[in-house]
């Protein structure tokens, strides 16, 4: 039985991911283009690129960090914090705890500065009827610099405490000076006065009802966009006070990128979209695969890419340029190592077994598990993965519980394996617990043998089915022209939360539209109850709005409810 | 009473965050206050003496390890606390900074200080997330920074007379507590190094 499934062993795991390492290295030398100067490859990173990890990562042209005086007297080194923490990557700075950071993009530092319609052009400041004077003149390279040394700017007033003094050498002062000229000052592709352009990328194996479930509400939303008259819209917000009578509005136009064949083909065909029809970002996006592909093709444009719908996002620390939803199934076996982590007392040594389907899901949900688990410092778990096709049935559930003894069991199967689960019940010395997911069971979830409810945890990475018929309710008005035929895939629910955050980062936007600005926005918006996810949030670089996982119980009888065991948010 | 003011004004900016016209009219009355501010140096910080009940919860440190928070505040030893979190903007990068430069002053040999750092993000502070960020600041062994249940943390702050429903709308607070006596001193605003310190000599605990 042991023969026709393979075993995973953190040795064969290294071994390959070796091979692959070697196989994916020799092939990118094959594939790079041959280098026409070595002089070049080795060359000192352009002055752009010292600005942008001065202003980025706090460090100097040498590598040093940066020095500063916060506060009066307070030394920080730019390994805490630098540039970016307040004024963001886009440098159109933000509110936080009464704190205001001002705008210090290129155009705003080189030009006088108003209070009043701050984001005006200088023609269009001299048809304003009542005039204001600047509360500052346009910085020039050297009161720049004195401001950023002393504190003080060119009208003679002291900047705010909160403001680092920083030690810069005259060199290094003038490549952070250059960096800051340049700051979002390049026009934004896929933007003219009247539109943004965007696009959505749906791939080949997508169904058709699917594709309706996110399509419809997202047409509808654009609808009823562009169905503001500009004009009204103007005079709307000068009514507000604050925003520029200029006008921020632009009309929407949304297109479908379709990609056809294996993942290995997309970024020749996302990059053939891109150059015929440049776009400001990707909204949404729907694929079954992997989808990391997109992801990478985002990274290397800089191309923001809002809330696809997939469940297999990159998990990565540091990428900028998507924002997810979630971590898709490796956020449930996170939320399995810790909760399970929760329930084990100290000094007690919990065995792991992970049998994994052959499958995607199955080996996101074993990553998530493994990883955390032992970033907790719970050690190695056992993983065996099941062959294409293969069942767990009770006889191989039992050859596998004779390796050793378990005491906790991750089922990463589907519902094929109730019948070995039902059999434990049954067991001397079963495992204590078995974790399933609630999404890789589908509505088979319900029919969860009655006898393993005791003893089996499901992930559940959505908020309570029993108070979602309310919030999900909201949702309705913009799907008008379909039915929610398949709620399980909560396709059409996840575009309607897309679009509320998305439409609340455009109004912040304001005029300031740069791609970065539209990242920076949202990672400042407030925390958001909409509908599936029990809690959306948000914060500079992070990029995983949902951080939750219920972990439920199944209640007994023929319609049982989920009983929640967990927080939403398990440390 | 200018400070409860100014405290509701800022929560009302946070909480109205979705509607225009609000905002948009504090931020034009912030904005235009500010640049009336702007020449003042340093900002003002107030001060007073408070009495808090911490509540009996058990909060996670960056090691992961469970703490509870009641026995380590109101201990023998002094404490400091403030509200963070691991992305914040502007604020909490300078309360931090203070700490790491608060610990670097301290003479050696001096009795021990408890920093503590209780995260208002507790969803994305998780003890990694936590751990790199002491590891940027340089900290040295006595900060902790503590995350936990949404709901605890919500008691804390509460307890603390420091609730805010959104993170985005926090504002700058030190807590000291003086053993001695068991009372807090309230600190409100952002403080430089020398305030810092002449604060906690005050105090008796540097």
């Amino acid at each position: 039985m042991i023969q026709r499934i393979e075993e995973i062993s953190p040795l064969r795991t290294l071994f390959q991911a070796l091979a692959l390492f070697l196989l994916v290295s020799s092939s990118a030398a094959v594939a790079a283009p041959p280098r026409r100067d070595a002089r070049a490859a080795s060359a000192a990173p352009s002055r752009e690129a010292l600005g942008e990890r001065m202003y980025r990562e706090g460090l100097l042209p040498s590598g040093e960090p940066m020095q500063a005086l916060v506060n009066g007297d307070v030394p920080v080194s730019g390994t805490a914090f630098t540039c970016v923490s307040c004024h963001l990557r886009s440098g159109f700075g933000s509110w936080e705890g009464g704190i205001p950071t001002l705008a210090i993009s290129g155009a705003r530092l080189f030009q006088p500065r108003f209070v009043k319609f701050p984001n005006l052009s200088p023609e269009e400041r001299k048809r304003l009827k009542f005039r204001t004077p600047p509360v500052r003149p346009a910085y020039t390279d050297e009161t720049l610099a004195r401001a950023l040394r002393s504190g003080l700017d060119p009208a003679g007033r002291t900047l705010r405490q909160v403001m680092p003094r920083y030690d810069l050498a005259e060199e290094d002062m003038a490549t952070l000076i250059h960096y800051l000229r340049t700051l979002s000052t390049e026009a934004p592709p896929g933007v003219d006065a009247r539109t943004i352009h965007l696009a959505t990328v749906i791939t080949a194996e997508v169904s058709r009802e699917d594709q309706q479930a996110m399509l419809v509400p997202m047409n509808n939303y654009v609808t009823r966009h562009n169905q503001i008259p500009t004009g009204f819209h103007n005079r709307m917000d000068r009514g507000v006070g604050g925003i520029d009578p200029g006008g921020s509005y632009r009309h929407l136009s949304l297109s479908v990128w379709r990609l056809k064949g294996s993942p290995d083909s997309w970024p020749r065909q996302l990059e053939a979209y891109l150059a015929k029809e440049p776009v400001f970002a990707l909204l949404g996006g729907l694929s079954y695969q992997d989808w990391k592909p997109i992801h990478a093709f985002c990274e290397s444009h800089r191309l923001p890419c809002l809330f696809p719908i997939t469940d297999f996002p990159v998990v990565s620390d540091s990428d900028w340029y998507t924002q997810y939803f979630s971590k898709g199934y490796y956020q449930e076996g996170q939320a399995a190592a810790r909760f399970l982590r929760g329930l084990t007392s100290r000094g007690q040594v919990q065995r792991v077994l992970q049998v994994v389907h052959d499958g995607a899901e199955g080996r996101a949900l074993a990553a998530g598990f493994q990883e955390t688990w032992q970033e907790l410092g719970q050690g190695e778990a056992r993983q065996i993965r099941l062959v294409k096709g293969e069942t767990l049935n009770r006889g191989l559930l039992e050859s596998l519980l004779q390796l050793e003894t378990f005491t906790t069991v991750m089922l990463w199967t589907g519902a094929g394996a109730f019948p070995a689960l039902d059999g434990l019940a049954d067991r001397p010395g079963r495992p204590e617990l078995v974790f399933m997911s609630s999404r890789q069971l589908g509505p088979k979830l319900y029919s969860l043998p009655e006898r393993a409810r005791a003893y089996t945890y499901l992930t559940y990475p959505y908020r309570d089915p029993a108070y979602e018929p309310k919030v999900s309710k909201l949702a309705d008005s913009l799907l008008t022209g379909i039915e929610k035929g398949n709620p399980e895939t909560r396709i059409s629910t996840r575009t309607y939360s897309m679009i509320q955050v998305f439409r609340q980062a455009l109004l912040d936007m304001d005029r300031n539209i740069h791609r970065e600005n539209l990242l920076d926005r949202i990672s400042l918006q407030g925390d958001q109850s909409l509908p599936d996810f029990f809690r959306l949030s948000f914060g500079p670089g992070q990029r995983y709005a949902s951080k939750g996982c219920f972990i439920m119980q199944l209640a007994s009888g023929p319609s049982p409810n989920l009983i929640q065991k967990s927080d939403w948010v398990i440390h | 009473m200018d400070t409860q003011n100014r405290t509701i004004q800022l929560r009302d900016f946070g909480m109205n965050h979705r509607t225009r016209t609000i905002p948009a009219l504090v931020f034009s009355l912030g904005a235009l206050s500010a640049t009336g501010l702007a020449a003042q140096t340093p900002a003002p910080y107030t001060r007073s003496t408070e009495s808090y009940s911490v509540p009996d919860v058990t909060l996670v440190d960056q090691d992961g390890m469970g703490v509870s928070l009641k026995a380590m505040l109101e201990s023998r030893e002094p404490v400091i606390v403030d509200f963070i979190f691991g992305t914040c903007t502007t604020i909490c990068p300078v309360l931090s900074a203070g700490y790491a430069n608060l610990q670097l002053k301290r003479p050696p040999g001096a009795a021990p200080l408890h920093l503590v750092s209780i995260s208002i993000d507790p969803e994305h502070d998780t003890p990694k997330v936590m751990r790199d960020y002491l590891k940027r600041y340089r900290s040295r062994p006595g900060w902790q920074f503590l995350t936990g249940r949404r709901e605890d943390i919500d008691k804390v702050m509460r307890a603390f007379n420091a609730y805010i429903p959104n993170k985005m709308a926090h504002y700058p607070l030190t807590f000291i507590r003086v053993p001695r006596t068991g009372k807090w001193t309230r600190i409100f605003g952002l403080m430089s190094s020398t305030e810092f310190v002449a604060e906690c000599r005050k105090e008796g605990i540097l």
